[in-house]
């Protein structure tokens, strides 16, 4: 009767869709396989997320399939160096191990041969062995950047064609073995349609949330411009408004004030969809996914050795 | 908003104008609907046309039509310590036996390297596929289909676009100018089912009212499920990657699962069936049938 009671309240507080609430799989590494410098942590996830399973004994590894030219205001070659150098900060500060720049041109992946992408993906694959894989969602509808939507179509056959040992058999020859990472995460926008509906929310605590704004922060080169702090002083003080907040803060303190608000405020949002403070959302992609017809099975009859 | 549809003769499920069409010319000699003549199937791989839709596949063979199966990749990927050179002919002899199972005459292979489609020109497999649609003329058309989401196979997705895109140009004189000399005529097939295995969450939700959008539509497939089951079983070099690949991911992870203590040809076999079974008796699609193409105000 007690349950009765709690479900249906749960159900009323957070409405039907209130998404349950994952715990983090057992192992060892994550890998996150994405375009750009930037997509460790965006308004619509990750950062917290690679906080977490970093803070829960994973390693973890980020890589950048594009050279990110496009990104900024310095010219290509300056701004590739720039981006590069700030997704390693950043993803330092998210407890990351190494960023791998795959380096393929920025916003130019819809010509680029995919099999051949995916080869790279497949062969970091089996270096480095990851039992989960965090990557931007293939099926997400109105993606109008191909870099994202073509990644994550490499991304989407290679975390689990890694494990075949008929796929580039070459790699056996110096000393790696097939292996498929079990389970994914997939991020995309909430708000491009249909494509992308989440099913699970990661609880974040306040330590990862921190983490994650000062990760999206880092990125200078793209966020935290002072000129946006700038203009929204100029436009509160033309109707003779002012942020306290922002009392003895320069531009650039200023904005950085304002991307942290951001990710906060996302993570709170998403949080109390959740019903906890904190959250970020996800489709996960759990080890027997594949195999629609068993999965039933399966949960009845595996059990520990 | 989904139906049942059964393969016996009666014209429920056709739209007013179509029936009234078909009754008016052909009353008197035809029935107004029995099982179409001719069921073209468009797979990418030797089980995914089995396990999404095998069971109507076999309803429609079962009533008389002629169904013929075109697989586009030649699935040499996926088996257990067999190179995939033999993985791809073993794969188009379990292929043929699947489909033989199912009552389909014939399954065509046109050999594109299993996993590789992302590459491979889109038109080029596309025109491949209007030569057969002119050429079987079929009255049904089944393909994997490519809005369906988190199939990991992308091959499918790959395949999906280029006969769906096959389907309507087939019907265009402007594609393919060589096929009028050799007397190949556009072909507009009436009816059109997407299929896809359920991995989809949302896969039964209607995906828009609009007129142009196929609905979902369910099939009971309970009285021809031995044949699926058989059809499955008869892939196994497949199954048995399934298999091992899974015994290999709970031995890594510290778990059991009693049928795979042993994995052997009958338990193999038994998991190919539990999987069969597991998708229960109902295959679900995307339709488009004839009134797809019935502007709404003469319906
Ligand atoms: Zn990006």
């Amino acid at each position: 009767m007690y349950t009765v009671i709690l479900l249906v309240s749960c159900v009323a507080a957070f409405g039907a869709d209130a998404l349950p609430l994952g715990k983090l799989p057992k192992g060892k590494v994550v890998m996150a396989l994405q375009p750009h410098h930037d997509d460790h942590t965006t308004d619509y996830g990750m950062g917290g997320l690679i906080a977490r399973f970093v803070d829960e004994g994973y390693e973890a590894y980020y890589v950048r399939a594009s050279n990110d030219e496009k990104d900024g205001s310095h010219g290509y070659a300056r701004n590739d160096m720039i981006n590069l150098r700030e997704a390693e900060e950043a993803t330092r500060i998210l407890g990351m191990k190494k960023v791998i720049s795959l380096n393929w041109r920025n916003d130019y992946m819809g010509p680029v041969p995919l099999d051949e992408l995916r080869a790279q993906l497949i062969l970091l694959i089996r270096k480095y062995r990851p039992d989960v894989i965090l990557g931007h969602n293939p099926w997400e509808h109105y993606q109008k950047n191909p870099d994202h939507r073509n990644v994550a179509r490499a991304m989407a056959e290679a975390w689990w064609m890694a494990g075949y040992e008929n796929v580039h058999p070459e790699h056996v020859k110096i000393g790696l073995q097939p292996h498929q990472a079990s389970y994914l995460y997939l991020k995309a926008r909430l708000d491009w349609g249909l494509g992308h509906t989440p099913n699970i929310a990661i609880e974040l605590n306040e330590s990862q949330v921190r983490r994650k704004q000062q990760a999206y922060q880092t990125h200078r080169n793209v966020y935290a411009n002072p000129a946006s702090a700038r203009g929204v002083k100029a436009a509160l003080a033309r109707e003779s408004l002012m942020v306290p907040e922002f009392e003895g803060l320069d531009d650039q303190e200023a904005a950085v004030r304002m991307e942290e608000w951001h990710m906060d405020w996302i993570s709170r949002v998403r949080g109390k969809q959740a019903g906890v403070t904190f959250a970020e959302d996800y489709f996960f992609v759990d080890e027997f996914d594949h195999l629609p017809g068993l999965k039933a099975y399966l949960k009845e009859n595996v059990s520990a050795k | 908003m989904r139906e049942r549809v059964a393969y016996a003769r009666g014209s429920a499920g056709l739209p007013r104008a179509c029936a009234l069409l078909v009754c008016g010319l052909f009353m008197y000699t035809t029935p107004a609907y029995a099982a179409p003549p001719l069921v073209l199937v468009v797979a990418a791989d030797a089980s995914d046309f089995v396990l999404a839709a095998g069971g109507t596949i076999a309803k429609m063979a079962e009533a008389g039509s002629a169904v013929y199966v075109i697989r586009v990749t030649n699935d040499e990927k996926d088996s257990w310590g067999l190179p995939p050179e033999e993985t791809a002919l073993r794969a188009r002899a379990e292929a043929d036996s699947a489909a033989r199972a199912l009552g389909v005459k014939e399954a065509i292979s046109l050999g594109y390297r299993a996993a590789e489609l992302a590459d491979v020109s889109f038109s080029g497999i596309r025109d491949r596929l209007i030569f057969y649609i002119r050429h079987y003329k079929p009255s049904v058309m089944f393909i994997p289909n490519p809005y369906s989401e988190y199939d990991r196979v992308l091959d499918r997705y790959y395949t999906g676009a280029a006969a769906e895109d096959a389907f309507r140009v087939a019907a265009l004189e402007n594609f393919q100018l060589p096929h009028g000399d050799v007397g190949l005529a556009p072909h507009l097939t009436p009816e059109l089912y997407y299929y896809a295995q359920p991995l989809d969450p949302r896969r039964k939700e209607p995906e828009s009212t609009a007129t142009f959008v196929p609905r979902p539509k369910s099939v009971d497939i309970a009285s021809t499920l031995p044949k699926k089951l058989a059809a499955a079983a008869a892939l196994k070099t497949s199954n048995e990657s399934t298999a091992r690949r899974l015994k290999a991911r709970l031995d890594a992870t510290g778990r059991r699962l009693p049928i795979l203590d042993t994995v052997d040809e009958s338990s193999i076999k038994r998991l190919a069936e539990i999987n069969v079974r597991g998708l229960g008796t109902t295959e679900e699609f995307r339709y488009a049938g004839v009134e797809f193409r019935i502007p709404r105000k003469y319906r």
